[in-house]
């Protein structure tokens, strides 16, 4: 049984359609990184999981429960930390941890310690006795973070967890994320940062325009572009018309930079493709100043398969 | 029912932080009576009309403060708070009811001070008096909180509508009600708005309950009816589109 399970799902807006059919699956215990720019359908899908919004048509079920059938039994073995940390400006950090401890069944002689030791693990304890309305952007989103962390939920989501956090932070967010799959919990992350789908995800779903693009791990997915490698050759002059005919008998695909002085090839395998091209460099005359080999990133991956790029539709 | 009461607490302590409010509260109704309450016993020539002004001016009150949960509806769905209270391991009745817990609450604490030193003050204090008093206030209060909520659909598309619907329709509903006057002395043409206001019920059941004369009240047991009938009809209303609503709160 999967722990997360959407069948033909559909949302719509009056005229938008947020999601349309969408099927979608999360392993227990793995984390599902969903990956797609502003207006993809991530925040209306975790919405939809944690019977916020009712979907249109179609089923997700969470553990085996009807989101919309047994929206309360779900609500119970779920946690979220939405994407904007708002309201409850009036409380301070510790009481609202308290309060969202209390409302999933954490003992009181457990409430506090567990409370603190989250606080102190986010950077937030110096903050525990501001009001709400007087945390940054970065905390505010630290305390929606810790909130999940302290129900350790049986699903937990993480809509954008680390948007407004510093560098260290992020860190320190994405660690214990991981923490929680590793005590058992089944987690999804949205995201539009591919960085932080790199580092987090078992799996990646590609969302665009409310459907599946795709899902597989990250290195399935970057295996599955043609001419899995890119190369990045610098030049100290521009390169020739010459040069650039003979690369382009090496097979591959090959980009000049506008003044000419770099080339990016993509081709199937750089040790095969690298001493070709030096070669074929010196015979042109070309003096070669810098070489780098790196594998297509998930924004290559996320433009393979929709022919947008994702930094381009944020 | 533990979580219901949990929730509701967490609200109620905002509420309670908020002291200088009730206090403010209490000394404008302190005022009010004192000046506006002496001076229109001087001008109105009804019986016992000071005790009549007083019941009217604490209907008032469980009018604004039961317009209040409305407000804090709107201000939890505009501010992102409702969509986390969605997401708690708490039905939608429950979540319902932590709201009216909260609100009863908040009505409870700004009037009863007034009503039992006003009572005091005018020899009628009677702990079964202030209790069902109470209770007719708090069906009041019920259907009151349930028009509001009900109205606050309307601030999805803009708060400055309903802002000033709410502020028009409550000048309406207090002005036309026997909240000031009685019944038998409003002018025939008005009588029928008078009629239409929940709170002309509200305020003659209470001075009912509190022993004034029933020749210049409604028949108490009509009034009743009708504060059941608007508060149940409301809060019905208001479940089914606080559902319609909560689809309409997309981003979280």
């Amino acid at each position: 049984m999967h722990a997360v399970e959407t069948l033909n799902l559909s949302k719509r807006y009056k005229k938008t359609e947020a999601l349309s059919g969408l099927n979608f699956s999360v392993r227990e215990g793995e984390i599902m990184v969903i990956l797609g720019p502003n207006g993809s359908g991530k925040t209306t899908l975790l919405m939809i999981l944690c019977t916020i919004l009712k979907p249109t048509s179609g089923t997700a079920h969470i553990a085996g429960l009807d989101v919309v059938e047994d929206g309360t039994r779900v609500r119970e073995i779920l946690g979220i930390a939405f994407q904007e940390a708002r309201g409850f400006w009036r409380h301070k950090p510790s009481s609202i941890l308290r309060f969202h401890a209390s409302m999933f069944g954490i003992k009181p002689d457990k409430k506090q310690d567990l409370v603190e030791q989250t606080m102190k693990d986010l950077e937030l304890w110096e903050s525990r006795d501001k009001m709400f309305m007087h945390l940054s952007g970065g905390q505010a989103k630290r305390l929606e973070t810790a909130k999940v962390l302290i129900q350790r939920p049986k699903v937990a989501i993480f809509d954008e967890p680390t948007s407004q956090v510093d560098l260290r932070g992020k860190r320190k967010i994405w660690d214990k994320i991981k923490a929680l799959r590793n005590e058992g919990s089944t987690v999804i992350v949205a995201t539009n940062e591919v960085r932080e789908a790199e580092y987090l995800a078992d799996r990646v779903t590609i969302l665009h325009k409310g459907t599946k693009v795709v899902c597989d791990s990250i290195s399935v997915l970057k295996d599955a572009i043609a001419g899995g490698d890119v190369v990045e050759v610098g030049f100290e002059d521009p390169v020739s018309g010459g040069l650039v005919e003979s690369l382009k008998e090496l097979g591959g695909s090959l980009q000049l930079s506008p003044d000419g002085n770099q080339l990016r090839a993509r081709v199937s395998r750089a040790e095969d493709w690298v001493p070709k091209m030096t070669s074929a460099s010196y015979e042109q005359g070309a003096k070669i100043s810098s070489i780098r080999v790196t594998e297509p990133s998930l924004d290559d991956v996320f433009l393979h398969f929709t022919g947008t790029a994702l930094e381009e539709k944020q | 029912m533990n979580r219901v009461v949990t929730l509701a607490v967490f609200n109620i302590r905002v509420l309670l932080g908020e002291r200088m409010w009730f206090v403010l509260s209490w000394a404008l109704f302190g005022l009010q009576l004192a000046i506006y309450g002496s001076l229109m016993s001087k001008l109105v020539v009804v019986e016992d009309y000071f005790f009549f002004y007083s019941i009217g001016l604490i209907v008032i009150i469980v009018f604004e403060s039961s317009a209040d949960l409305g407000r804090h509806f709107v201000e939890h769905a505009r501010e992102g708070e409702l969509p986390y209270f969605l997401s708690l391991p708490i039905s939608r009745r429950g979540l319902f009811a932590a709201n009216a817990l909260y609100g009863a609450t908040n009505t409870v604490i700004r009037v009863l001070p007034p009503l039992a030193i006003t009572l005091a003050i005018l020899g009628r204090f009677s702990i079964q008096g202030i209790v069902f008093t109470m209770i007719a206030l708090f069906l009041l209060g019920l259907g009151i909180s349930g028009l509001m909520i009900s109205m606050s659909f309307i601030a999805f598309k803009s708060v400055d509508i309903y802002i000033a619907l709410v502020a028009g329709l409550s000048a309406l509903l207090i002005r036309f009600s026997t909240a000031f006057y009685p019944i038998g002395r409003i002018p025939p043409i008005y009588q029928p708005a008078s009629y239409a206001t929940p709170l002309t019920y509200g305020a003659d059941l209470s001075r009912w309950v509190l022993g004034y004369d029933p020749q210049l009240l409604l028949n108490p047991t009509v009034a009743l009816v009708i504060v059941i009938a608007v508060a149940v009809g409301t809060i019905s209303l208001s479940m089914t589109i606080m559902g319609r609503i909560i689809e309409g709160v997309k981003a979280a």
